[in-house]
């Protein structure tokens, strides 16, 4: 039986959230984030953005600083983050 | 086989670049309304200036010695160096407005 991409996708993030998972998994991503300081990073990539822009339009700040603060993320804290996520997934998803 | 671990990894690629997003668009919501109610409380607000030789100011403007400042004392009446200012109050507030 195959199932739609989509519907595994929203079941997994589903029984990710009901499990408890997610909000762990979440609350140790920003642990490493602040501690390696990416969090004030992108508060001051944000605000020279807005310097730069002379905006503060949400939208139009978010779409340039989105992708930059993506990249800033440190490969070990993405590695670990991923690891974690991906034994979650491997416990709970049928690989055969 | 393969085609079942492209997936988890595609899967959890999708959770952590989630998790991310949600916490840029978190920042960026916090930073812009904070500085759009800092136009609005304050409409002239300017940035501080930041001079990384460090001789200027805050303000861009060149620094100025503390001891060519002179701050008029309430209490004695008599025009006190800026660097003395806070050693004078001592002395002057303590002897109870005598001089």
């Amino acid at each position: 039986m195959t199932m739609d991409t989509a519907q595994l996708k929203s079941q997994i993030q589903q029984y990710l959230v009901e499990s408890g998972n997610y909000e762990l998994i979440s609350n140790e991503l920003k642990a490493r984030l602040l501690q390696e300081g990416w969090v004030d990073k992108v508060k001051d990539l944000t605000k020279s953005e807005m310097n730069i822009n002379e905006s503060t339009n949400f939208t139009q700040i978010l779409s340039t600083v989105e992708p930059k603060a993506l990249e800033i993320v440190s490969d070990s804290t993405r590695e670990t983050v991923l690891k974690q996520i991906r034994e979650f997934l491997e416990g709970i998803v049928d690989t055969q | 086989m393969t085609e079942e671990t492209i997936t988890i990894d595609s899967i959890s690629n999708g959770i952590l670049n989630n998790l991310l997003t949600t916490l840029i668009q978190d920042i960026v919501a916090r930073e812009t309304t904070q500085q759009q109610l800092l136009k609005t409380r304050y409409p002239d607000l300017r940035s501080y200036y930041f001079d990384p030789n460090g001789s200027l100011d805050i303000n861009g403007l060149q620094k100025q010695q503390e001891s060519s400042q002179y701050i008029h004392c309430e209490n004695c009446g008599r025009d006190v160096s800026a660097n003395r200012l806070a050693a004078h109050l001592q002395r002057c507030l303590s002897r109870g407005a005598r001089r």
